[in-house]
């Protein structure tokens, strides 16, 4: 058992405080993902959860137990850096073996173990290599043996792929996964990338400026974010928003007005009243492709980028442009009228201040 | 410049003056090179008459040759040591603080290379002769007197192995702790992290991850302070004057001075024997040349 | 880490640097003091000065005012410094670093041979120096002009200051065309490529692209050559230890002499002060033009 419980961390730098709060707990063998924009303080949890930066306010609880001045190595846990750190110097047998060897166990005993994670990470042939002699996801591999080797109660990632192509990012996030059915430890990483975070969280937790803006399965914050930023930070291209107000209401619907003078009657939308403001916010997905007759919306293309399999037209509002991204190949000029649909069910509200007005 | 064939004319130009250049660079080193193997060998260039090794030989027979090649090899490789343990620290710590004091530091480490060594001289003398009065003390009332003199010869500050070794250390001091802070700025800090998380303690982490990894920069901030202390001619000239301690560079500098008959051939046989070592490291520290402009002046 | 620790690496921190902050305050930042301090006392080695030095005020800058052989010596260093570092040294340097920007058997080899002389101890450069400018006809510089129809020379006596240029030129090419080579491979062949493309020539594309291109580089040089130019003493010292009758008295030369050939500590610890105000006013600049970041 190894579950996390962050209560009210905060991190001062000086006057500045970077981590403002933070409540978070984590079960054990969960793969919590904390994913927010650069300067949103994800790391900086991460290295306090670590033991790497002090914890200024707040407690940190390892299965119960305090562990707010413990030192990094007291505290079971690995973790696998940005640029990996794979000591130049020394194989990757000796990388790996490296944490054994301090503790002194001896050489047969670390051998072993060494050879029983490489096999487990294919890095068999690999041993009397040095680190420069690896590719980018064999370095990745090491990095990860390094870490399990020492058993620990979890492990911290700190936006490990980040350094990896496309292509490789793709096969690493695989095999994570992998690590993570194979070893059901209690995983937590950080990235700034939200389909990695999508791809690989049971749990998401999404950061903006020091504080948890969501935290959840990530379709529950795709389908229903808490607030305009998690809405807008999970999906991509990101949420469409327009700026509108309530016409009228009834029982269970509401006729929203948006300052383009769009008319979308929803349902299933309770407590407001009308002449409110609000903010409609639609995903790019959710607007398709009409007969003119039958369109919710005619809008005028902006631009149109055609990926063969679907097609994304930017188009013009009173506000920022929106964008839509319609299944097919459609050949769209710049300034051509176009008839969209809109998926009234997925459509998401916030009040002024951004929170979210769940539909049931 | 991209390669685009050159033109016979601008072939003959390139090469024509790359030949004057080269030749006005070399031409100093024949004579040296044939002096030193030519047992008759004057001031003048000529072709020896007979070519042999017996001026190396009487460096170390008539002369004291052997005295002043470890003279030499004892203050520079002491000094050498010297500045590799501090500004293997020093340079680490520099790097990895934001205290107050690392900016200011910084740029009198800039200001104290441009300092010219001679214009410290005089109140150097007066450091040293300070600092020997006081080692001279304590050595007398804990060494019998027999021994004071041979003690002093190792710890004293004027005819003394110590004073110019720590003068000489600090001299070059300013530009290895440029190297090193530049070279530790570059090492990742996630190595030792990474080395904390595995449950290194900071001895650990010096010896194991550490020091493997400031090698090259070691070796830089090591060969140029050595060139340098190897190469110095003012400290020696300044604070030794006892035959028993005198350096190469006194070496060949009173043997050039000598009122009598100059001997040519011993003398550059000498000269080379004190080259060698000088463009041995100069050519291995050839490399870290350009990055270290950054922060250093030329030695 | 938890607070202590983060508070316990920084007393490491300071630690670490303790003994190289005590050694360069204890020989330099202590005696750089004392120099100001001596430049204002009358102290001597020898006569009644030596046995009871008094303050004097600023009587040891009044005379420098007056003094021929000082105002003689940094006359010779400014002329030492401009013809030695900033021009033959740089104009050398430039030059074989454009000549050897191209790929060629030997390229090496010139390479090894321009830099050596930098590599040389400067007692040993000295030494060769004084067989190259030996006197008598077979003095290997008198061979050579000899070639030319030149008469046999007292190169040193005659000529003394333009032969120490000559020497420390010989000296510093090496370097010069290390830090200028660096400066032109910074330049990418693409900026050529696109000169040549708008039609400019060999001695248009020097004189438009890689000269303004090399400014950064060449402004860096200088302030570095100028102040360790100024520093030079074993080189010339070896060679002339200043004569014949002071023509090649550099002022760091001037100083020693003064102090420990005259015997005049206050009187040589004034002059030291002036080159170390100098120095110090381009070591200054020099750290302005590095942009140190720490």
């Amino acid at each position: 058992m190894s579950s996390i419980t962050l209560t009210n961390i905060r991190k001062r730098f000086g006057a500045l405080e970077v981590i403002k709060g933070v409540d978070i707990s984590i079960a054990d063998g969960e793969f919590a993902v904390f994913v927010g924009p650069s300067g949103c303080g994800k790391s900086t949890l991460l290295r306090m959860i670590a033991g790497l930066e002090s914890i200024s306010d707040g407690e940190f609880r390892l299965d119960g137990e305090l562990m707010n001045d413990v030192s990094p190595d007291k505290r079971g846990l690995a973790m696998v850096f940005q640029s990996y750190a794979l000591y130049p110097h020394m194989t990757v047998a000796e990388n790996i073996g490296f944490s054994l060897d301090l503790k002194g166990v001896d050489k047969a005993e670390i051998k072993r173990r060494v050879g029983a994670v490489a096999d487990k990470l294919q890095l068999g042939k690999l041993l009397d290599r040095k680190p420069q002699a690896l590719s980018g996801g064999q370095r990745q591999r090491v990095a990860i043996g390094r870490a399990i080797i020492k058993e620990p109660k979890v492990i911290l990632f700190d936006e490990p792929l980040s350094n990896l192509d496309a292509a490789l990012r793709v096969q690493m996030r695989a095999e994570l996964q992998e690590l993570h059915r194979t070893t059901k430890s209690t995983i937590i990483y950080v990235t700034h990338d939200q389909v990695e975070a999508m791809t690989l969280a049971d749990r998401i937790v999404v950061l903006s400026e020091g504080q948890v803006k969501q935290a959840d399965h990530p379709i529950a914050l795709y389908k229903q974010p808490d607030n305009l930023f998690v809405g807008q930070f999970i999906g991509s291209p990101k949420m469409n928003v327009f700026q509108a107000r309530v016409e009228a209401v009834d029982d269970t619907s509401a006729r929203i007005v948006t300052a383009d003078g769009w008319t979308v009657a929803l349902d299933s939308v309770k407590g407001l009243s009308a002449g409110e403001t609000v903010q409609l916010g639609i995903r790019p997905e959710d607007l398709s492709l009409a007969e003119p007759s039958n369109a919710d919306i005619t809008v005028q293309a902006i631009l149109s980028e055609r990926l063969g399999m679907e097609t994304y037209v930017s188009f013009q509002t009173k506000g920022e442009p929106a964008i839509a991204r319609i299944a097919g190949d459609h050949r769209i000029g710049t300034g051509e009228q176009v008839p969209l649909k809109i998926n009234r069910n997925a459509c998401h509200l916030f009040d002024s201040t951004g929170r979210a007005i769940r539909r049931s | 410049m991209a390669e685009r064939p050159d033109t016979p004319k601008t072939a003959a130009s390139r090469y024509g003056l790359l030949f004057v250049i080269s030749l006005y660079c070399i031409m100093p080193f024949v004579w040296l090179l044939t002096a030193a193997f030519d047992p008759g060998a004057g001031l003048f260039l000529e072709v020896p008459a007979k070519v042999d090794l017996s001026n190396f030989f009487r460096v170390f027979q008539e002369e004291d040759g052997l005295l002043w090649l470890m003279n030499s090899l004892i203050v520079c490789g002491g000094a050498t040591l010297l500045v590799l343990v501090l500004s293997g620290f020093g340079g680490y710590a520099l790097s990895r603080t934001h205290a107050w004091w690392k900016r200011p530091f910084l740029y009198a480490i800039i200001l104290v290379r441009v300092i010219p060594p001679t214009a410290l001289i005089v109140p150097l003398y007066k450091v040293m002769l300070t600092c020997n009065l006081a080692i001279a003390g304590v050595v007398r009332s804990v060494v019998p007197p027999d021994y004071v003199r041979s003690v002093m010869r190792f710890v004293g500050f004027i005819d003394g192995y110590l004073g110019l070794i720590l003068l000489l250390a600090t001299m070059h001091l300013p530009l290895a702790l440029w190297i090193m802070k530049t070279f530790f700025d570059s090492v990742s800090r996630e190595y030792e992290e990474a080395a904390i998380m595995d449950g290194a303690t900071f001895g650990q982490r010096l010896r194991r991850v550490l020091l493997p990894l400031a090698m090259p920069g070691l070796a830089a901030s090591g060969l140029f302070a050595f060139i340098a202390a190897w190469g110095d001619f003012l400290f020696p000239l300044t604070f030794i004057s006892s035959p028993e301690l005198k350096m190469l560079p006194l070496g060949i500098y009173s043997a050039f001075l000598r009122d009598s008959q100059i001997d040519y051939g011993l003398l550059a046989a000498i000269a080379v024997i004190y080259t060698a070592p000088a463009i041995i490291a100069f050519a291995l520290a050839r490399r870290f040349l350009v990055q270290t402009f950054g922060g250093g002046l030329k030695g | 880490m938890s607070v202590s620790f983060t508070r316990r690496e920084a007393w490491r921190n300071r630690f670490l640097i303790l003994p190289s902050v005590l050694l360069l305050a204890a020989f330099v930042v202590y005696p750089a003091g004392f120099a100001v301090y001596t430049s204002l006392t009358n102290e001597a080695l020898s006569g009644p000065a030596a046995m009871n030095p008094r303050f004097v005020g600023f009587a040891n800058y009044a005379k420098l005012l007056t003094d021929q052989n000082f105002w003689r010596s940094l006359a010779i260093t400014f002329w030492f410094v401009l013809f030695s570092a900033i021009i033959g040294q740089l104009v050398l340097g430039l030059l074989s670093a454009m000549l050897l920007n191209r790929r060629f058997a030997l390229r090496p080899l010139v390479n090894a041979i321009i830099l050596m002389p930098n590599a040389v101890p400067e007692v040993v450069a000295a030494l060769m120096w004084a067989s190259m400018l030996a006197a008598g006809e077979y003095g290997t510089l008198n061979n050579i002009v000899a070639w030319f129809g030149v008469d046999p020379q007292r190169w040193l006596t005659s000529f003394p200051l333009t032969m120490i240029i000559i020497v420390n030129i010989w000296r510093g090419i090496g370097f010069a065309m290390i830090l200028m080579t660096s400066g032109l491979s910074s330049i990418s062949d693409e900026l050529y490529e696109a000169a040549r493309m708008d039609g400019a020539n060999t001695s248009q594309i020097f004189r438009r692209i890689t000269l303004p291109l090399l400014v950064p580089t060449i402004f860096l040089y200088l302030l570095v050559s100028t102040v360790s130019t100024i520093a030079i003493f074993g080189l010339v010292f070896a060679l002339t230890r200043g004569g014949p009758a002071g023509s090649t008295e550099l002022v760091g030369i001037y100083i020693y002499n003064q102090s420990f050939n005259s015997y005049q500590l206050g009187y040589g610890s004034a002059v030291a002060v002036v080159v170390l105000v100098f120095s110090l006013l381009v070591g200054m600049l020099y750290v302005r033009a590095l942009k140190v970041d720490v």
